[in-house]
């Protein structure tokens, strides 16, 4: 028999809503998710991510991020933290294929949508309905973001694009795509005459070509646009004004959404220990470099609790530079990590196994896992990016 | 007086005294000649109140605790400075938890205005045997004995641990010197031939274990951000030496792979800062203060000993020459590894807990 939980309304009681999210955690967490799915359809997983995304609404945890105004619970942000605590204790699925929709989409639309973009879209997120895709990077564009190509004509009432966007995750499932494309080939800068679109995916001449992975998966794919008309009220800002907006959309990654991820290894690094009491942290050298990377995770996790606080007391007088820290600590970390347990687990996590959506970077399938933690590393500005804005921005050092 | 003084505050007065104290220039100079310790800036340091920085206002200190310990190591660190604070640091801390009233009143004020210069042993030294009414044997390898004037060694009476506490003009007390390539700091080799136990020289701990704990988060955080503040400062050098030097008509700054090394340095620097403030912020009695205090140092010394050893390569030919600092760095980083636990000793400490938990 089902209670009626009202986390929401817990909010002042620290204790109390953390309890509140656990008891219903225990009783909603779909049961057996895992090894349910694992390897599942794509239309299945889909259905099992709406329901659960359905759970979560019940109790005005679909978006725990999002102001009350657009559907959220309208939570302080130190309870949006405590959400993704428990919910990364509690081992909850993810809502995989809904990650542009749930933070890059209201990332954008909050500060830069018009009246019209926010009641037409945000309400279909919540619903679990549209899943959106993020249409930036191009074969000739990725850590150079701004040397994109793809083109925005204006026609009358629409503008016609041309060109062709690479790794969009989920955007073979997605609905809207959060656009890119320059309208100005002649401005000063790369940087200027590049405006931001929403698209939908089903208009004529938008063909979506999945890309086979390292992993096995095709979690995200090239899309190509072919004379593509999109509705001036579809723009984003004021046209030109693109590559600003874009900073606001890729902001999203540095908050709550690491934060989730790392505390989701935080706790499988606890489990991998234990459970391997009897096997690897027999031997001195693995239970060494096992307790070295202990003092590198804490690390991590303190760098993005003071970014969360500092996010929290001004968002605007957040350090500017502590992200990049995070994210050149964090994707090398997850990688070595990994790659450890590779090494301590030896032929049996190497085989082939179905990768199980919904677990983040902590599948605790090795190889898989391993993997993947390349999405942080090269994902987003790559690795050697961050190295030259830390030497070149934060440290002064000359442009080569 | 507690801990809700500054620490920012605090950290910016510590390091403004000993920019101007103890100045790059300052510090190659006293690498390159013989020394005991700075004895002037010792003297500085203690009209300051910094020796006085843990020891309880009721013996003349300021009664700070964990984080103003690290605040002050980071900045000495900082400067590579030539004074024996950690065992002042380590003395207060063993007085506190296990020394009887007449002890804490003989010692504390003497620590507390610097008059008094401490070497504390570390875990694994040697022990003593005190049954008697007097102590014989020798203990190698002590640090800072040699500019120490009083002595804090581990012993065993009725086979139970304990501390003996000597003078080191006590009759029958002699310290030999041996110097370190690290010249901030120095070794001393203590031997003790009949030397008296007076009735204040034994320290007994009701808990023996508790205590070794207790004195080694103490010295892991001391030790920890004293490497921190190093690291900072010799890659801060690197980085201006590498904006003026020029070859190929450019300044080898601007070349991408020695910049994305400096980058590296950096943000490890970063992270590993953050580790060592977080676990000084911990009170003593947290569940998780001695685990996040020897993950911090164990982190923190090995982290800038690489960064230390590459400036030196960083700078090129000048990083091998005596005349420039980074080789001070390099030295005190490489003590900083191995001093109060190295690193597979409190790595194992660390499994432990961790299986635990």
């Amino acid at each position: 028999m089902s209670r009626v939980y009202d986390i929401v309304g817990k909010v002042g009681d620290e204790q109390a809503f953390r309890q509140e999210i656990r008891d219903w955690l225990a009783e909603k967490i779909p049961a057996g998710w895992r090894a349910r799915w694992q390897g599942v359809r794509e239309e299945e997983l889909k259905a099992e991510i709406v329901a659960w995304l359905e759970e979560r609404r019940k109790v005005g945890l679909a978006t725990p991020h999002w102001p009350r105004e657009w559907g959220g619970p309208g939570l302080p942000f130190a309870y949006q933290i405590m959400v993704y605590e428990e919910f990364a204790r509690a081992d909850a699925p993810e809502l995989d294929m809904y990650t542009i929709s749930l933070f890059h989409t209201p990332a954008t639309l909050f500060e830069h949508g018009t009246q019209e973009q926010k009641d037409k879209y945000l309400s279909g997120i919540t619903q679990g309905t549209d899943i959106w895709c993020q249409g930036f990077s191009e074969p000739g564009a990725g850590s150079d973001l701004a040397a994109l190509r793809t083109s925005a004509r204006r026609e009358g009432d629409h503008y016609v694009v041309n060109g062709q966007k690479i790794w969009s995750s989920s955007s073979m499932h997605a609905r809207y795509c959060l656009l890119l494309a320059r309208t100005d080939p002649n401005g000063k800068r790369k940087h200027d005459g590049i405006s931001y679109f929403i698209m939908d995916m089903h208009s004529p001449g938008v063909e979506v070509r999945p890309i086979p992975q390292i992993t096995g998966e095709s979690e995200f794919a090239e899309i190509f646009l072919d004379d593509v008309k999109i509705p001036v009220a579809n723009l984003i800002g004021a046209e030109g004004n693109g590559w600003n907006i874009a900073q606001s959309t890729l902001s999203t990654e540095r908050g709550l959404l690491i934060f989730g991820a790392v505390e989701r290894l935080a706790h499988s690094f606890g489990l991998d220990g234990r459970e391997a009491k009897d096997t690897w942290m027999r031997d001195v050298q693995h239970r060494r470099e096992y307790a070295a990377l202990y003092a590198e995770l804490q690390s991590i996790r303190l760098m993005i609790r003071q970014l969360l606080i500092e996010l929290e007391a001004n968002p605007d007088k957040a350090s500017p530079t502590l992200p990049t820290y995070i994210k050149l600590t964090w994707g090398p970390f997850l990688q070595r990590y990994t790659e450890f347990l590779l090494r301590a687990e030896g032929l049996e996590a190497l085989k082939w196994q179905p990768s199980i959506p919904g677990t983040g970077h902590s599948s605790r399938l090795r190889m898989n896992d391993f993997l993947k933690s390349y999405g942080w590393t090269i994902a987003g500005g790559s690795n050697e990016i961050m190295r030259n804005i830390v030497s070149e921005r934060i440290l002064g050092m000359p442009r080569g | 007086m507690s801990d809700d003084l500054d620490l920012g505050v605090l950290a910016g007065s510590f390091a403004e005294m000993l920019d101007a104290e103890w100045p790059r220039e300052k510090a190659v100079a006293y690498a390159r000649a013989d020394h005991l310790y700075a004895e002037d800036l010792w003297q500085q340091m203690a009209a300051l109140g910094w020796t006085a920085l843990t020891v309880p206002e009721e013996y003349g200190g300021l009664g700070m605790g964990s984080a103003a310990v690290a605040a002050l190591h980071g900045a000495l660190g900082a400067a590579a400075a030539p004074v024996p604070m950690l065992g002042t640091t380590l003395a207060v801390e063993l007085l506190l938890r296990a020394g009887n009233a007449a002890q804490q009143a003989a010692w504390l004020p003497g620590l507390a205005d610097g008059s008094l210069r401490a070497a504390v042993a570390q875990p694994g030294d040697t022990v003593v045997a005190a049954d008697g009414d007097a102590v014989s044997g020798s203990v190698a390898n002590l640090l800072d004995a040699a500019s120490a004037n009083i002595l804090f060694l581990r012993a065993v009476r009725g086979g139970k641990p304990a501390w003996i506490v000597l003078r080191s003009d006590a009759p029958g007390l002699s310290v030999e010197r041996h110097a370190l390539t690290d010249t901030t700091r120095t070794l001393g080799t203590v031997t003790l031939d009949g030397v008296a136990l007076d009735g204040d020289a034994l320290i007994v701990p009701a808990d023996a274990a508790a205590l070794d704990d207790a004195l080694l988060r103490i010295a892991a955080l001391a030790i920890a951000a004293d490497a921190i503040g190093g690291g900072e400062r010799v890659l801060a050098g690197t980085i201006e030496y590498m904006t003026v030097r020029q070859q190929f008509d450019r300044v080898i700054g601007s070349f991408q792979a020695l910049k994305h090394r400096v980058a590296d340095h950096q943000t490890a620097l970063v992270a590993a800062r953050g580790l060592v403030e977080y676990a000084a912020g911990l009170a003593a009695d947290h569940p998780q203060a001695l685990l996040m205090a020897i993950s911090a140092k164990q982190h923190a010394a090995r982290a800038v000993a690489e960064i230390a050893r590459d400036c030196i390569q960083l700078h090129g030919g000048v990083g091998f020459t005596a005349e420039f600092f980074p080789h001070i760095y390099l030295k005190r980083a490489k003590v900083n590894e191995a001093i109060h636990g190295t690193r597979p000793v409190l790595l194992d400490r660390i499994a432990d807990m961790l299986e635990a938990a």
